[in-house]
């Protein structure tokens, strides 16, 4: 076979997933009908859903292979860990030391993993079961590495295995304090410790009132929404999580978070369990002396097993990945997934994140004004980063405070109600129409502003002609490479062309066309790095980049 | 009698009568302003308010400590391993005695120091409430209770909005400056400025809160509003009109809308606080960190007052940390340390500006937390005490009702979760009265006040 029929057949295979045809004896299946070809621009569209920005190269590929052959792909390679990153560098002098290095794995993960879309559903699963280094972690980076790993690792998994690992890693542990967290002592009027109870409940799973299936709230015959639990369930819940410690922890309580403690899953100390009847959702109720591991699997079976787990995962995954505000058939489709799989089984990740990017909402042909989301100020930078091929001399990226200046970092958010709530609603026609816009929360007139400058100093200082000998130049300022662009500047409309390809899917607005080649045009033909920089600082700085559609 | 050193007894406390109140505030500067506001007319003063949000929960049961050995012995019962020494506990000596000595927690001498110099006060056992609510009430659901008790986000809510069980989706300073607008048209920068990002508190239908850092704003890089300025000056005349065209998402339009509001305001606020730094009026040190910084960069505005023509101020700072689910022991004292020494020094700077009496600053926090002990930490619970400060505070006293800390007593829901005596409504309202909205206008202030007898609680003068 010549190269050129190989390279067809290999096409076939993925684009239909036909047998080879080997000749067997019986009539192959009919293959499935082709995937419909997919437009350069909704390609970047699907990519900026499902990956850490759009790329030329990738849009190619997945245009090739369709969004179906894509997402299988993606969901069987191989995936990019953090805490061996971390584990092969010099042990620090003190822990917090790690912090830099862990932003920077992060980073070499989004920009560079060829995982692209578990990593892009962990970073949302981060955004949800939230653990950060802001508090008692800051000194724990290896914890906060093997948390994100946890997550990763289950993004295409069973959400009950999800829960279940997060509620016993360290990180989680130490953070909402169900580490150490003790059965009660009436003597000492000390109760169980109600914070991760709570939260678990609130933000990770159920939340506060009872939902339709559609997302929708519930509500009684005196139109009130329903509590899903009251706090007589929260005590109970408390109960449920007593005796849980450090693996290997010589004491229960107050032993030191070594790097073995921060990424192993906590142990349980039956005598720190408490061994009474508990009170769960819906009126269930553990029996007594069944041990903390038992009582640990029932209760987190009685979460699992909620109805509104369906809609409030859906919800929460659809706005991290397409849309802030799903229709309610959206949300019943994607939930009715995580019901069932299609072969029986509750809560798969996997299916429920396949159900979210293919539904015909996530890409609408003809999008209506609150279809989309504005992008996370991370993703706009790792959109820009991944198409201009950002580097530094030192190869990292320690980033460690982009929590400062972009309002949010990995696993760095102010506390465990993420950088932004997926209820906000900023003032005037978003408010007013009762929709929500979770990442305007942190688009405020100060942090949009740290923001433009930060890509006025990326575009017309850090980029490739960057001057090593330069003092504010360091080995690790990241840098972004536009020397193409730059070589073609001479020519306006061909540099907009490109730079708008590259960055907007060949979609740009006629004022952003006319103002950038108004730029230009005061700034001499051969300037073609300058020319360059006005051009792309224009775009990312632009509402129209902001967006994802 | 004045209403201002009201006693801090529960008879006394419960006497007061709205009648009596209206009565009282009619010789105040409530109904001038009541014409004022109605007329749309300037502001003949200025004023200011700052809340000092307190994210996590404040432990403020042992910020505030009954000293007397009876108290003090329920106190130390219910709180075992978290309880202040006896010994250790700041004495202070309000005006009015209840007939418990109270003393505050060993960290916060700086406002020892201030309460007992007549600028500042407490209100204690303070909370979100629909309505007044007994132990029965609460049990049998007789009364209707604020949505979420105990959750974190929905009480921080409660304190911002005091929307009760509406749905509303403003703030209690927003509606504040709503009500204000006409007045400070001519202001240069919203009536509402957060150092701490976007928050319910200033959250309003007609006015937008100005979100700048903990420093001031920034400015932009390269774009310059200077015709001289080049490029920099062409640069900005483009992002002015990229930002103003009209865009076809929601999203997009927010966004632009921010970005809109950032170039106005940044180069007039940025200059207006680093003119006031050069005139160095304010020769006050702020302690280093969070809080510091941020009322530091709030003193500077205040300075920076007439340069931006404001005449209404409502600044919104905060620290976070005090979740105290653990080692409780260990992290309280340092919090409240900075709190302490924070707001102290903000004091100081507006008596250097010769404007203290003009400037009231206030605490608020998600809810108090419970009096029993999870260990080594406390959990979510309910009423709180909170601090007021500033020249025109009735200081030296201590307003509501103190009350026994005792588990399972009288106010206890449940592991030492205490029901508010006083509602943060009448707290937002005393506040709102003296920044200048008419009697009228507070239960648009505070929805539920109504439901309440005191419509004022007697702590601004």
């Amino acid at each position: 076979m010549k190269r050129a029929q190989v390279l067809a057949c290999l096409a076939l295979v993925a684009l239909a997933g036909c047998s080879s045809g080997s000749g067997g004896g019986k009539e192959p299946p009919p293959p499935p009908p082709p995937p419909p070809p997919i437009s350069q621009a909704e390609a970047y569209r699907f990519l900026n859903q499902a990956s850490f920005g759009a790329t030329e190269a990738e849009a190619e590929r997945l245009r090739a292979m369709g969004i179906e052959a894509w997402i299988d792909e993606q969901m069987g390679l191989p995936m990019s860990r953090q805490l061996p990153h971390l584990q092969a560098l010099p042990p620090p002098t003190f822990m917090f030391e790690l912090q830099p290095d862990r932003a920077d794995i992060w980073f070499r993960n989004a920009l560079h993993g060829p995982d692209q879309l578990r990593q892009r559903v962990a970073f949302a699963l981060s955004e949800i079961m939230v653990v950060s280094e802001l508090g008692v972690l800051s000194d724990q980076p290896f914890a906060l590495a093997s948390y994100y790993d946890t997550l990763a690792a289950h993004a295409f998994g069973n959400y009950r295995d999800l829960i279940e690992a997060v509620t016993l890693h360290p990180a989680m542990g130490a953070y909402l304090s169900m580490l150490g967290n003790e059965k009660p002592d009436p003597a000492r009027n000390i109760r169980p410790d109600e914070n991760y109870a709570r939260e678990l409940m609130q933000l990770f799973s159920i939340g506060l009132v009872e939902l339709n299936p559609d997302g929708s709230v519930r509500l009684d015959a005196n139109d009130e929404p329903v509590p899903t639990y009251d706090q007589a369930v929260i005590e109970g819940f408390a109960h449920v999580f007593t005796g849980w410690t450090y693996a290997g922890a010589p004491v229960f309580q107050g032993a030191f978070p070594s790097e073995f403690r921060q990424i192993t899953p906590m142990e349980l100390w039956p005598e720190f369990h408490d061994t009474g009847e508990k009170l769960l959702l819906r009126g269930v109720t553990l029996p007594p002396g069944q041990g903390g591991a038992a009582d640990l699997a029932a209760a987190l079976d009685n979460i699992f097993n909620h109805p509104n787990v369906g809609p409030f995962i859906a919800i929460r995954l659809i706005q991290r990945l397409v849309t802030s505000n799903p229709s309610p058939g959206y949300v019943a489709r994607v939930a009715a997934v995580f019901d069932d799989n299609g072969s029986g089984v509750r809560g798969d990740l996997g299916a429920v994140v396949r159900a979210i990017l293919t539904d015909a909402e996530a890409r609408p042909a003809n999008p209506i004004e609150i279809d989309g989301k504005l992008k996370e100020p991370l993703l706009r930078l790792t959109q820009l980063w991944r198409a201009y091929d950002a580097v530094s001399a030192s190869g990292r990226y320690p980033y460690n405070f982009a929590y400062i200046i972009f309002g949010q970092g990995p696993l760095q958010s102010p506390s465990v109600f993420n950088f932004f709530s997926p209820f906000y609603a900023p003032p005037g026609e978003i408010r007013d129409s009762s929709l929500v816009a979770p990442e305007l929360e942190i688009a405020t007139e100060y942090l949009n502003t740290f923001f433009t400058n930060y890509m006025f100093i990326q575009t017309f200082a850090w980029n490739h002609t960057a001057d090593p000998a330069n003092p504010e130049i360091t080995e690790d300022t990241v840098l972004i490479d536009f020397a193409a662009e730059a070589a073609l500047a001479a020519d306006a409309d061909a540099l907009i062309d490109r730079v708008a390809d590259t960055l907007l899917a060949g979609r740009i607005s006629t004022t952003l066309r006319n103002e950038i080649a108004g730029m230009l045009a005061l700034v001499p033909a051969d300037q073609g790095v300058l020319r360059a920089a006005e051009t792309i600082y224009l775009v990312v700085t632009s509402p129209e980049f902001a967006y994802q559609r | 009698m004045s209403m201002s050193k009201r006693p801090l007894t529960r008879r006394d406390f419960l006497k007061a009568t709205s009648a009596a109140a209206t009565a009282t505030f009619a010789a105040t500067p409530g109904l001038a302003y009541a014409q004022m506001v109605g007329s749309g007319a300037p502001f003949p003063d200025y004023r200011a308010l700052v809340c000092v949000f307190l994210y996590g929960g404040n432990d403020s049961f042992n910020m505030l400590v009954p000293r007397s050995d009876a108290e003090y012995g329920v106190y130390a019962a219910s709180r075992q391993n978290l309880a202040i020494a006896q010994d250790d506990l700041l004495p202070i000596s309000p005006l009015t005695s209840d007939g418990v000595d109270y003393g505050l927690h060993f960290s916060m001498g700086a406002t020892r120091s201030l309460f007992e110099a007549g600028n500042a006060a407490f209100v204690t056992n303070v909370g979100p409430l629909i309505a007044p609510t007994t132990k029965d009430q609460f049990f049998n659901q007789s009364v209707p209770l604020p949505p979420q008790l105990f959750s974190h986000n929905d009480q921080q809510d409660q304190w911002l909005t005091l929307r009760g069980r509406s749905q509303s989706k403003t703030g209690w300073a927003g509606r504040i400056a709503d009500l204000i607008r006409l007045n400070v048209a001519d202001q240069q920068m919203a009536t509402n400025a957060s150092l701490f990002g976007s928050n319910l508190f200033q959250a309003a239908d007609e006015t937008i809160a100005y979100v700048m850092g903990p420093g001031g704003p920034l400015r932009f890089e390269g774009l310059s509003g200077d015709p001289g300025a080049g490029l920099a000056y062409a640069q900005r005349q483009a992002f002015d009109r990229i930002v103003d065209a009209g865009y076809g998402s929601i999203y997009e339009r927010g966004f632009a809308a921010v970005q809109r509001r950032a170039i106005d305001a940044a180069d007039r606020v940025s200059a207006a606080i680093e003119n006031a730094r050069a005139a160095g009026a304010v020769t006050t040190v702020f302690p280093p960190g969070q809080l510091g910084t941020q009322l530091d960069t709030v003193a500077h505005l205040i300075a920076a007052r007439d340069e931006l023509g404001m005449q209404r101020q409502v600044f919104f700072v905060a620290a976070g940390g005090f979740d105290s689910h653990d080692n409780q022991n260990e992290d309280q004292p340092g919090l409240l340390a900075n709190v302490s020494d924070s707001i102290a020094a903000f004091f100081a700077a507006t008596v250097d500006l010769g404007i203290a009496d003009a400037v009231t600053t206030f605490t608020q926090s998600d809810f108090g937390r419970t009096l029993t002990s999870n260990g080594d930490g406390t959990d979510h619970a309910w009423g709180g005490n909170q601090l007021v400060v500033g020249g025109s505070v009735a200081g030296r006293e201590l307003y509501g009702s103190y009350p026994l800390l005792e588990i399972g007593g009288a106010d206890d829901v449940g592991g030492g979760r205490l029901i508010p005596t006083t509602s943060a409504d009448q707290f937002a309202a005393t506040l709102a009265r003296w920044f200048g909205i008419p009697e009228a206008d507070l239960d648009t202030v505070a929805p539920h006040l109504a439901n309440f007898t005191e419509r004022d609680l007697g702590f601004m003068v």
